[in-house]
């Protein structure tokens, strides 16, 4: 009530300003000459009346200023007024200007990026029934990564034990072709779900009817499938009619029964899944089940965690599961925000870098921005006590200078904001060649929509530093003694207070960014290492060709023929020294996996990767034959034989010669049953998955001998004599007339690869290092305007001690003396600091190389270089100091 | 006439609220009328009534509007609003219950401590 009625005086004594002084001045006239009236009336003379009324009534203005006062618009009216003079002090120096907002829009535009994504990634809440109680359940290998996909068994143990769910949700996310009559293929991401899904999850249909606990049952699956309302539109038009049309996912042809709500996309904001269908229960189905539990009111998580993961120790705790899967370990995280996926993976380790990182950029550019006002504050102290001595109050003028440092970060904050959306672009370009990645129809615009939170976020970081570093410097200004100020004019001495602090502020910038330039040079430095890794082939001048053979038709001996043709072919292009084929290249990712066991060992069981190669794998990809022999065309019919990386042979022989030994595998991942090989050959080590792990164990089958027909990825691979971009539209060219049926997948070098790879190692080196450098910079240009005032305000100082017979190497050695001051102590604060950080760092990435202090020396040479230049021109400027012009000046 | 008194300090307010509840008045009329009902005991600074109308109007005690005055000129009525009208009766408590416990102190005699 009282609210409104402040609301509405306020917003009329602002928007119609003139009305109300008009109104006000009728007003107070109306009292005073009905006074008068009354007064003529009584007998006075009406010049006398007039005389006596005004003086009765008192000052007509001063009764004004306490109307205004009285319903509180005096604050807005000075406020405006402090708004325009500040536009005006900022207009009259454009440079200093220009300097602040930069500084201001990179840090709040650095921050504000970063929010952005961690915000699209982890915070938005999934538009869901009750988001807040939904769980979703992972297991994990020790130092794996964790993913959602249980067996049947443990499917079921978990859902008929448990006592924390009133929902075990199954949605299995996967990535799948889809095409219909009159639509091109195309991959999306597809649900298989549990009959519960769409009412668990509060989801009703826009058209038609939703999957039921009637579609999902064991054995075949109902045909049906329902679509997003988005897919609905961009691909059908909205189509009444498309209730009962079909849909082929992957082989599967379905029938279309319904159209899921606007605005739902499924579990994950940018994994959004587009097509959802039934997933088949029971033991054979193979498939895997992808989790989400809803936890029953008054259940806590840690209740839900303790109770699961007996259940999933009890479901995996058997003889007949695999020893590997016995190893593995539940977890459940909160998933109201969306379930953990490849790209939250590999993003939430950097994001939390960098976070931090830009953190420290912030109030690196704070404290910047407070020594620019604070030596801006001082020289217009003359100003400051003139406006004292005319009665501002203190609380006056502190509002005038915190209005502009406000002023300035708020411009800074627009302009941030601008960073902001280039430069979440410019990442999400990087995402985007990360391995998992570049398969999955990944919804990038998910992490780059700025919402309210990332709003409020900037808005709060802005007003928060105009306020910090607006504070000091306005303190100072407004605590002048006016007396002191204007006696002594423009050469009154700074107070050793002052002087300290603005100092101080340059030291604490030199240690910031000392602590972020040594710990972007230790990223950097961590990034070339992995780059130079020793992998166990040769990386450069080699063309990866994926080619999908799920379409093509082809038995055994026809794709033994045509890729033998295709081989030849290749090899004949000029610029190729040797092409060949295979189920999986290294660095493409982890291969499937299965248990071999030495022939006199059965009881001894070692984890392996399984690679199907052809004849010349190795010579193409450079890896050395230790011992043995490699495949030849003989082997094709004759008995099975494999080859062995150092690793496998380790673990099955030890250190005797597995040359003509035998090995049995046990295929986990695949139905081919048990079979018994005999190994030709040893080769070094090569790594598949990761840069930073040590190989695995691998045995290299003979694909020919396998009777391989080619997978979806089969990986070609071509080493060339030159850059091997350059033959890739020959090789796609001769790829297309050889084997017309078998698309091309992608085309990249080993070395994209090997990056797609190490993406967060990428992402951090690269914006450490760039903002390891902006750091530079700005403590520069905190130095050099921190002397630049200084030389300045000491001229007249510097004019006699030249005119007593200093030396102009003398002055300079003076400026550029109080500079490495300055710097030494800054890299005296950042030293630990930076040690602190490079502990931290740690504890967030795994083996990156801490020992060496070479990261920080580094650093520190880069720093002080940059402020000798920085400092050489102030110093300059007062080595041409002329005495007698510095003198008479005065 | 009696010797006037000065306003204590806050009471202008509630004789505003007063002055207003028995009609519509404008400015000088609020003047006008608590002079009339106190029998020009009490002297009010004419400059300073209209701070405190404005004051009261922001509050929201009191409303606005323009009307035409007894001798046809345009002047500003304020009259009393819902929230005023409590807030009087507030006021008139408080003062009435102020007033006893003042003047319960300063009635008392030395034999009665």
């Amino acid at each position: 009530m009282r609210f409104w009625s402040w609301m509405r005086s306020w917003s009329r004594a602002i928007l119609r300003r003139s009305l109300l002084e008009s109104e006000m001045d009728a007003e107070l006239h109306f009292h005073i000459e009905a006074f008068t009236e009354e007064l003529v009336r009584s007998g006075v003379s009406r010049q006398e009346a007039i005389r006596r009324a005004r003086i009765e009534f008192g000052g007509v203005e001063r009764v004004k200023e306490e109307c205004r006062d009285n319903i509180g618009i005096s604050f807005v009216v000075s406020f405006l007024q402090d708004l325009r003079f500040a536009l005006r002090m900022l207009r009259k120096s454009p440079g200093f200007t220009a300097v602040a907002v930069l500084t201001m829009a990179l840090g709040i535009g650095a921050n504000t990026a970063i929010f952005t994504i961690t915000n699209g990634l982890m915070l938005h809440t999934l538009p869901v029934r009750d988001p807040g109680r939904l769980v979703e359940l992972l297991h994990q290998y020790p130092g794996e990564p964790a993913f959602n996909g249980f067996s049947w068994d443990a499917f079921r143990t978990m859902r008929d034990g448990n006592h924390v769910f009133s929902d075990l949700i199954v949605d299995s996310l996967n990535v799948i072709a889809v095409r219909a009559d009159k639509l091109q293929p195309q991959t999306v991401f597809v649900g298989q779900v549990g009959g519960t899904f769409f009412q668990a999850l509060g989801v009703r249909p826009a058209a038609g009817r939703l999957i039921g606990p009637e579609d999902v049952h064991t054995g075949d699956r109902s045909p049906v499938a329902v679509i997003s309302w988005s897919f609905w539109k961009s691909r059908f038009d909205l189509d009444p009619g498309i209730i009962g049309e079909k849909i082929v996912v992957g082989d599967a042809p379905l029938t279309i029964i319904g159209v899921t709500r606007r605005g739902f996309y499924g579990i994950s904001e940018h994994a959004r899944q587009d097509v959802w269908w039934p997933i088949s229960l029971g033991p054979s189905s193979g498939m895997w089940y992808g989790l989400l539990g809803r936890l029953k009111p008054g259940v806590s998580m840690e209740q839900a965690r303790a109770e699961m993961a007996v259940l999933f120790q009890t479901a995996i705790d058997r003889p007949d599961v695999d020893p590997f899967v016995r190893r593995m370990k539940l977890r459940i995280e909160p998933a109201g925000n969306g379930v953990t996926t490849p790209l939250s993976q590999m993003l939430s380790t950097p994001l939390t870098v960098l976070m931090a990182t830009v953190g420290l950029l912030m109030l690196l550019a704070c404290a910047n921005l407070a020594g620019l006002l604070l030596a801006r504050g001082a020289s217009r102290q003359h100003e400051m006590a003139v406006r004292a001595c005319l009665g501002a109050p203190r609380a006056r003028l502190l509002r005038q200078t915190l209005t502009e440092s406000l002023l300035l970060s708020l411009a800074g904050c627009v302009v941030g904001v601008f960073v902001a959306y280039v430069a979440a672009h410019a990442l999400i370009r990087v995402f985007a060649s990360g391995r998992f990645v570049m398969i999955a129809p990944v919804h990038f615009e998910a992490l780059t929509k700025p919402d309210a939170h990332v709003l409020l976020f900037t808005l709060a970081i802005a007003l928060f530093t105009g306020l910090l570093c607006g504070a000091v410097p306005a303190m100072s200004a407004s605590n002048t003694a006016p007396a002191s100020a204007l006696q002594q004019g423009s050469r009154i001495g700074e107070s050793k207070s002052r002087r300290l602090f603005g100092k101080g502020l340059v030291a604490s910038q030199v240690a910031l960014s000392l602590v972020l330039m040594s710990s972007a040079a230790l990223f950097v430095e961590y990034l070339s290492h992995l780059r130079n890794l020793n992998l166990g082939f040769e990386r450069e001048h080699l063309l990866l060709v994926t080619l999908d053979f799920a379409h093509s038709g082809y038995n055994a001996a026809q794709f033994s023929q045509l890729s033998q043709e295709l081989l030849m072919r290749l090899d004949a292009i000029p610029g190729v020294s040797s092409a060949t084929f295979s189920s999986m290249s290294p660095m493409e990712g982890p291969g499937s996996a299965s248990f071999a066991s030495a022939e006199d060992h059965p009881e001894k069981q070692t984890q392996v990767s399984i690679n199907s190669v052809a004849s010349d794998y190795f010579e193409t990809y450079a890896t050395p034959f230790l011992a043995g022999r490699d495949f030849s065309a003989r082997d094709q019919a004759g008995s099975p034989v494999v080859i062995i990386n150092e690793a496998a042979a380790r673990d099955c022989f030890g250190n005797e010669n597995p040359i003509g030994r035998f090995i049995t595998l046990s295929h986990v991942t695949s139905t081919r049953g048990e079979n018994t090989y005999e190994v030709v050959g040893l080769v070094r080590d090569a790594k598949y998955n990761d840069l930073q792990q040590p190989a695995p164990p691998t045995i290299y089958a003979d694909l020919l001998q396998q009777g391989y027909t080619g997978s979806e990825h089969s990986q070609l691979a071509i080493r060339t004599r030159m850059d091997p971009d350059g033959v890739a539209s020959t090789v796609r060219q001769t790829e297309a007339a050889a084997l017309n049926t078998v698309p091309i997948v992608r085309i990249m070098t080993m070395s994209e690869q090997i990056d797609s790879s190490i993406v967060p190692q990428r992402l951090i080196a690269m914006l450490s290092a760039g903002f390891g450098a902006l750091g530079a910079l700005l403590a520069a240009i905190g130095l050099y305007g921190l002397l630049a005032y200084m030389v300045a305000r000491r001229t007249h100082e510097i004019g006699v001690r030249m005119a007593l017979g200093a030396a102009r190497t003398d002055v300079m050695r003076i400026v550029l003396r109080g500079a490495l001051w300055m710097v030494c102590a800054g890299l005296a604060i950042g030293a630990p600091l930076a040690f602190c950080g490079k502990r931290l760092a740690a504890s967030l990435i795994p083996d990156l190389p801490v020992a060496g202090s070479l990261p920080i020396l580094v650093a520190a040479a880069v720093i002080i270089t940059v402020s000798l230049i920085a400092a050489y021109l102030p110093a300059r400027r007062a080595m041409r100091v002329d005495p007698m012009v510095a003198l008479r000046y005065e | 006439m009696d010797k006037q008194l000065d306003l204590l300090q806050g009471t202008l307010d509630m004789l505003i609220l007063k002055a207003v509840s028995l009609g519509p008045l404008h400015g000088y009329g609020i003047l006008l009328r608590i002079q009339q009902i106190s029998k020009d005991r009490l002297e009010i600074q004419q400059g300073s009534l209209y701070p405190a109308l404005y004051r009261l109007e922001h509050q929201g005690w009191i409303a606005s509007e323009w009307g035409e005055s007894e001798n046809k000129r345009k002047a500003k009525y304020y009259k009393l609003t819902v929230a005023g009208k409590r807030r009087l009766q507030a006021e008139t408590e408080n003062w009435n219950s102020m007033a006893d416990v003042i003047a319960g102190i300063l009635g008392t005699k030395p034999e009665e401590v």
